[in-house]
């Protein structure tokens, strides 16, 4: 009897430790940032000397990191509205068109997101010179959709296959043209997942580096890149200082797809 | 013999509403034809055509320079990585999916939280963690573990921190997804046949979660096979992977050929670990992301 009880025992710390440890694995890369951009040292030390703010006004003083952000929430906004569109028709083709090949149509959606960048990137950048798009807001715009995408494609085909297409049939037989269909059954029905799809392609535009590294030009920095490029030179926790500002970022956004995704019932697992 | 007879087929066929919605494939198709096929088979085709026509740039590959060595690495700490993820992963995803309430609750906000938080700044934290004079280093001389401060940085062991950090999630929840799924009552069976908790875990429990294991570990490791900003940071010049190698072709020494060459066998391997995936677990891929 005591000794079951204090194999349990055993058990039960273990498995505490294991998720303590584990919980702070994930944590420490940013507690870490965060620590670092309030210290009042030039160099990187840890732990932190004292308590200041002058890396968060250099930051603020640099106005290639203002640039770079709103480049990067203007290709991230143009990527998140571009990626909706495609993704919804594509959703919509595989999981209400009933033909056969539209099981190649899903696999070819969700293709960009298996594969490296590097090699999306390397094939993107000619073509992007043959359409004298190279550099410009649309290049980088039109190379994220296609990695972003895919997840506005799962996420719509998710709330598509969540109820009856027989409702878009009722209102086709009683005089609803298609987009009229669309308007009023269809797109209510999928708004939710529509909307996480879109706050997910934001998100991987945001911090995608790669088809950056090649498609985006001086005038199109995005922030990533700019980070980038000051990690390859001097590493000053300015980087800290932006890098906490862009985790505070993300948080909101993640915050934004929770509460969005609230209403429907617990995730099935 | 023209486009007639077509069109009278096809207002002989009746409507359907799934051909009309089948129909809207044609747009996306389209976008990712010119921006995704088209891309992909240029740097197949650049990789066969230039500088001659031949299959000279993969002979280079085979027999000269640091490729293979690189490719080979590539795979190596794509294994190690997946083995490492899937270590650490196997017993929080069991007791992750016993969790209910709160708990579950605070623990997929923690994995997806992870998943959220930027590649770059992750990388650059390592960086910060790993320094000659930093946190880890003082840990490592103040337990007596080292002697004096070591490298760390620019070590694989520093790169598979950095990438098993990124990676968790896509291990961890297939596995969650598939531990869910196994019937408490199976156990329940087995432990009232008579079986103790090593031969109830190798012969119910483990068996049952193998398609997360599966899933995960496929996951991982293509994943793994095109990652360039945490090698890149943390491995910096002493430990090259394949995504580095293709963006130093490239982007420096303007070796557009070679580039595509070890970028189209980098293409294969993943197209076919891909493939055979689909074959084998036949689990939607994309479900561990959402």
């Amino acid at each position: 009897m005591t000794a079951d009880g204090l194999t349990r025992g055993l058990a039960r710390g273990g498995s505490a430790m294991l998720l303590t440890l584990f919980t702070a694995f994930l944590l420490a890369p940013i507690i870490v940032v965060v620590l670092m951009s309030f210290t009042n040292q030039l160099y990187l030390t840890f732990p932190p000397t004292g308590f200041a703010t002058r890396w968060y006004k250099a930051a603020w003083n640099e106005t290639a990191w203002f640039d770079a952000s709103w480049n990067s929430i203007q290709i991230g906004a143009a990527t998140a509205v571009l990626s909706m569109i495609l993704g919804t028709l594509s959703a919509l083709a595989v999981t209400r068109g009933g033909t056969r090949w539209t099981r190649w149509v899903a696999s070819l959606v969700i293709a960009p997101m298996m594969l490296p960048h590097i090699i999306i990137a390397i094939g993107l950048y000619p073509t992007m010179l043959d359409l004298k798009l190279s550099g410009t807001y649309i290049a980088v715009i039109l190379g994220h959709t296609v990695v972003a995408m895919p997840l506005v494609f799962t996420t719509v085909s998710a709330a598509l296959r969540g109820y009856d297409p027989a409702l878009e049939f009722a209102a086709r037989t009683l005089g609803a043209d298609g987009w009229q269909a669309f308007r009023h059954v269809t797109l209510p029905m999928i708004g939710g997942g529509l909307a996480v799809g879109g706050i997910f392609a934001f998100a991987v535009s945001f911090d995608e580096l790669m088809l950056a590294l090649f498609l985006a030009g001086p005038r199109t920095e995005t922030l990533p890149r700019l980070l980038w490029e000051h990690l390859q030179q001097t590493i000053t926790p300015v980087i800290a200082a932006v890098a906490t500002l862009v985790l505070l970022f993300t948080l909101v956004l993640m915050g934004a797809v929770l509460q969005l995704r609230r209403p429907e019932a617990e995730p099935a697992s | 013999m023209d486009a007639q007879p077509s069109v009278i087929i096809r207002t002989a066929r009746p409507w359907t509403q799934g051909r009309g919605y089948a129909l809207l494939a044609a747009v996306p198709c389209l976008f990712l034809a010119v921006l995704f096929v088209w891309p992909l088979l240029r740097v197949v085709l650049r990789s066969v055509l230039e500088p001659r026509p031949g299959i000279g740039n993969y002979t280079k590959i085979m027999f000269s320079g640091p490729y293979v060595a690189i490719l080979l690495n590539t795979l190596e700490v794509a294994a190690i990585v997946t083995g490492v993820c899937l270590l650490i992963a196997y017993p929080v995803a069991a007791l992750t999916a016993r969790m209910n309430g709160l708990r579950l609750r605070l623990m997929t906000a923690l994995i997806v939280g992870s998943l959220w938080t930027s590649a770059v700044i992750r990388s650059y934290a390592w960086m910060i963690l790993f320094q000659r004079y930093g946190i880890v280093n003082d840990a490592l001389v103040a337990l007596g573990i080292a002697d004096a401060p070591v490298r760390i940085l620019q070590t694989t062991t520093a790169v598979v921190i950095g990438m098993v950090h990124i990676l968790l999630p896509f291990m961890l929840l297939p596995l969650i997804a598939s531990m869910r799924r196994i019937d408490p009552n199976l156990l329940r069976a087995g432990r009232i046949l008579g079986a103790n908790p090593v031969r109830l875990f190798l012969g119910v429990y483990f068996p049952l979660s193998l398609p997360g294991v599966h899933a995960g570990t496929v996951l991982v490791f293509i994943s793994s096979l095109g990652f360039f900003i945490t090698p890149a940071l943390l491995g910096g010049g002493r430990m090259m992977m394949a995504a580095m190698l293709i963006e130093q072709q490239a982007n420096i020494y303007l070796d557009w050929p070679i580039a595509s060459a070890v970028a189209t066998v980098l293409l294969a391997i993943t197209l076919v670990l891909y493939i055979a995936y689909g074959r084998i677990a036949r689990v939607d891929v994309t479900r561990s992301l959402r």
